[in-house]
């Protein structure tokens, strides 16, 4: 249940550890299971019971859900004066997210209710539900929401398909193996502002590099006005995402590619599967784990990333590339910020809903593959951590 | 037990750390000297680095003053200043717009320089538009401004002649037919850097208030005489229908998401041969590779029927804030840079309007592309400067709502009787709930 509440918030603050912390936990279950995991019999029974420990991931639910796997281990038992050395040590990073995280978040949230507006801050009553129905009614509203779907949707899809592919093909050893990968790593490391602004004068009608190539192959007459025009505006800014997100589902998923033994794939070979079989057999199920999870990350990272979408269009042409964060920062732009903490409210509001229906979906299907997958999260993490 | 004993020091430790690196300074020190915090909003790297010179000056004047310059970004600029002026403190001089004048003092951000500027010499060297803006309809003085942006038309000289062209445009209507003539898509050659993105309003408006010059109220540029809005008057439909002609006839068709950095680079890479733009304009296209000096000068903005045009005139300048615990010193700092070769400095390189009286007779003023603005200057009654009331706190929503408009109207979304009927709804409704 809280696992939604923990990856929208850590997000904003760019801590990659948010999410994975149930990594830590499961590593030993899932490597000691995997050799014994063709028998699903066993794993199966261990996952039923997991998934909400899993997902929570302390460091006691952890160890425990390790029990089906390895005969019972000790559970630790804190006394007293254990508990409160355990309690100390947690106490500056409780503070700490406590002050930095939680305090701002319910500060921030009961200006939804009030009248907060910057430019004339002597009036801040208390309007109850005024900003959420303003916001519920506002025209451009339902074009933010459509256009929200298109960019999650539109960026993900492409994003996973293509960084599956160059995960698989990075997997493979050759010359400057290395070279490659970092080269294909790169963007990950700049700002989104930054690219839109590149991605901005590349889409440029007149001077951009895009109609240039375009012309020069033959394949248009006359410039197309990219951001000119809403339908090729939103085409652009998917584009310049596309590219810079294919770079992190390449990460993620080359990472657990790696952990899969190479003996499963000899074992494949010899049983005579081909390429086809091998993949929807043995690569994807080995990773299902730590695919969703890689998806579950991107749809809320995505939902949040207005950086590119601003730097571009601004939310124009006519307001008609508004993501719903975009639209909440014009907002916050105007110095009203009741309404936009509205904004930021219906935000997690939206990101909740769809975790949980994405955590408990995945569950279920992940029922027979499940341990397995959430084994390769941790290697995962540690690559994204260098990376990024 | 001794394990439990170091965990307490460790934690005192970084309790201690934590706290130490919270405390904000005050900025007073043993010996006297004081250090002002001061944070620009407009900011771009020429003029930090103008900025930085004058404070330099500004400190080997005064020993004992030390100013410690912060430049955020200029996109989040006014942003991190209404959060460092909320929290209350660590900001003494400040960088205040007209359009965020009126909300900051609003919200008591600002301290009132009135007192403390009463006997001070350099009012009298201040040209009177400066010290219009430096004092509001109550005669408080919350930033006194360092310079001024105005519109004037920079034009290729040689593409005008190549039509056939004697004389740059004059009007608007002048304007629709030089820059047809030079539009040759084909050639990838454009009439006029449209502004259909981020501030199109602005020209927009600057067409409307030409074409009702003769009718328009000088304190606020977006109402006429008779207390309605100019957006209600007839001539407003007439001026609109003339500039939505010059986007489709004479502009590229991309223009519809162009701001200003696109604009001034199709103007400054040969693309589009007008462009209507402030004056900072000259030193970047100074540096243009593909045009020549000798290929574009300026010309006074453009007039609607009745031969006058309305200058847009917007401004900034150095303010102070109401949380500073060093008053003095940031009025020092203040009137260094509105007074004498500081400001003459700042205004020069940054290519401003100059707030001095003795601009008029400098020769720098009257050469090239500044001909025009002296020009415009001479003639108030032809270059009707108007205020504009940039100072509404509803300023950005309206900015907002009237480019999305815009942009509607030139994807053929809404009619400009449509946008009109908006717009004069929109003023007459706020001027009411005022």
């Amino acid at each position: 249940m809280k696992e939604p509440v923990a990856s929208p918030s850590a997000r904003p603050e760019g801590e990659p550890g948010g999410t994975p912390t149930p990594t830590t936990s499961t590593t030993d279950a899932a490597v000691e299971a995997r050799p014994d995991a063709g028998p699903d019999a066993g794993t199966d029974a261990g996952t039923g019971l997991r998934p909400r420990a899993g997902g929570r991931g302390s460091t006691a639910t952890a160890t425990a859900t390790s029990a089906p796997a390895a005969p019972r281990p000790r559970r630790p038992v804190f006394t007293g004066r254990q508990g409160l050395t355990v309690a100390a040590f947690m106490a500056p990073a409780a503070l700490f997210v406590a002050v930095f995280i939680y305090y701002p978040m319910i500060a921030g949230s009961q200006m939804a209710f009030r009248n907060w507006n910057l430019n004339d801050l002597t009036d801040t009553s208390w309007v109850g539900l005024k900003n959420f129905r303003e916001i519920f009614t506002d025209p451009v509203f339902g074009t933010v929401l459509s256009n929200t779907g298109i960019w999650v949707v539109g960026s993900i899809v492409p994003q996973f398909v293509i960084g599956f592919a160059i995960a698989l093909w990075l997997r493979r050893r050759f010359r400057f193996r290395g070279l490659y990968q970092a080269m294909i790593f790169f963007p990950w490391a700049i700002s989104g502002f930054l690219i839109g602004i590149l991605f901005r004068w590349m889409f440029n009608s007149e001077f951009g590099v895009v109609n240039d190539l375009l012309e020069k192959a033959g394949l248009i007459n006359e410039p197309i006005p990219w951001l000119a025009d809403p339908k090729t505006a939103m085409v652009a800014v998917l584009i310049a995402n596309i590219w810079y997100g294919v770079t992190f589902f390449a990460i993620m998923i080359l990472a657990a590619l790696q952990s899969i033994p190479d003996e499963i794939y000899e074992a494949a070979e010899i049983d005579g599967a081909g390429k086809v079989r091998t993949l929807f057999r043995i690569t994807i199920p080995s990773i299902r784990g730590t695919l969703s999870l890689t998806v579950l990350l991107r749809v809320i990272w995505i939902f949040n990333f207005p950086d590119l979408i601003f730097a571009m269009t601004g939310g124009g042409p006519s307001n008609e590339t508004h993501i719903v964060t975009t639209w909440m920062i014009t907002v916050t732009q105007r110095g009203d910020y009741g309404r936009a903490s509205a904004i930021g409210l219906i935000v997690v509001a939206m990101l909740l809903v769809f975790s949980v229906f994405h955590l408990t979906a995945t569950r279920e299907k992940s029922a027979t593959g499940g341990k397995r997958a959430t084994g390769r999260k941790p290697r995962t993490r540690k690559t994204k951590g260098t990376v990024s | 037990m001794l394990s439990r004993r170091r965990t307490a020091t460790a934690l005192c430790v970084a309790a201690a750390l934590v706290l130490s690196g919270c405390a904000v300074g005050g900025g007073g020190a043993a010996d006297g000297t004081v250090t002002l915090h001061m944070v620009e909003s407009l900011t771009n790297p020429t003029r930090t680095a103008v900025l930085k010179d004058l404070i330099a000056e500004f400190e080997k004047q005064n020993p004992k003053i030390k100013v410690d310059l912060i430049s955020p970004p200029t996109d989040q600029a006014d942003q991190k200043i209404q959060q460092m002026l909320q929290s209350g403190s660590g900001i003494d001089t400040l960088e205040v717009r007209d359009i965020t004048s009126g909300p900051w003092s609003t919200n008591r951000w600002l301290y009132d320089m009135s007192k403390d500027l009463k006997g001070w010499a350099g009012w009298n060297q201040l040209t009177d538009n400066t010290v219009k803006y430096a004092k509001d309809a109550k005669g408080r003085t919350y930033y006194i401004p360092y310079g001024f942006y105005g519109l004037s038309l920079f034009y290729r000289s040689d593409l005008v002649t190549g039509a056939g062209f004697k004389n740059p445009p004059a009007s608007w209507d002048d304007l629709l037919e030089q820059a047809t003539a030079i539009q040759n898509p084909g050639k990838r050659q454009y009439g006029y850097a449209f502004r259909g993105g981020t501030n199109a309003n602005s020209n927009a408006v600057a067409v409307i208030e030409a074409y009702v010059a003769d009718r328009i109220d000088r304190e606020n540029g977006f109402k006429l005489t008779d207390g309605r809005t100019i957006f209600s008057a007839p001539e407003a439909l007439t001026a609109l229908k003339t500039y939505f002609a010059l986007f489709k006839k004479a502009s590229p068709p991309s223009s519809v998401a162009w701001g200003y950095p696109e604009m001034v680079e199709g103007f400054s890479n040969g693309s589009t041969a007008f462009l209507l733009q402030d004056p900072e304009v000259i030193a970047t296209l100074g540096e243009s590779k593909s045009i020549s000096r000798q290929q574009w000068t300026t010309a006074p903005l453009l007039t609607g029927p009745s031969g006058k045009a309305v200058q847009p005139v917007a401004t900034a300048g150095w303010g102070i804030a109401a949380g500073s615990k060093h008053k003095a010193e940031a009025t020092k700092l203040v009137t260094f840079l509105a007074e004498g070769d500081a400001a003459t400095t700042f205004d020069k390189k940054n290519s401003l309007v100059p707030i001095l009286k003795s601009a008029a007779d400098d020769a720098y003023y009257k050469t090239g592309a500044w001909a025009s603005y002296v020009k415009m200057t001479e003639n108030p009654d032809a270059y009707i400067t108007v205020t504009q009331p940039r100072d509404s706190s509803w300023w950005t929503e309206w900015i907002q709502k009237s480019d999305a408009d815009i942009q509607k109207v030139l994807l053929g979304k809404m009619t400009p009787e449509q946008l009109l009927t908006g717009w004069d709804s929109y003023w007459t409704a706020k001027w009411k709930s005022q």
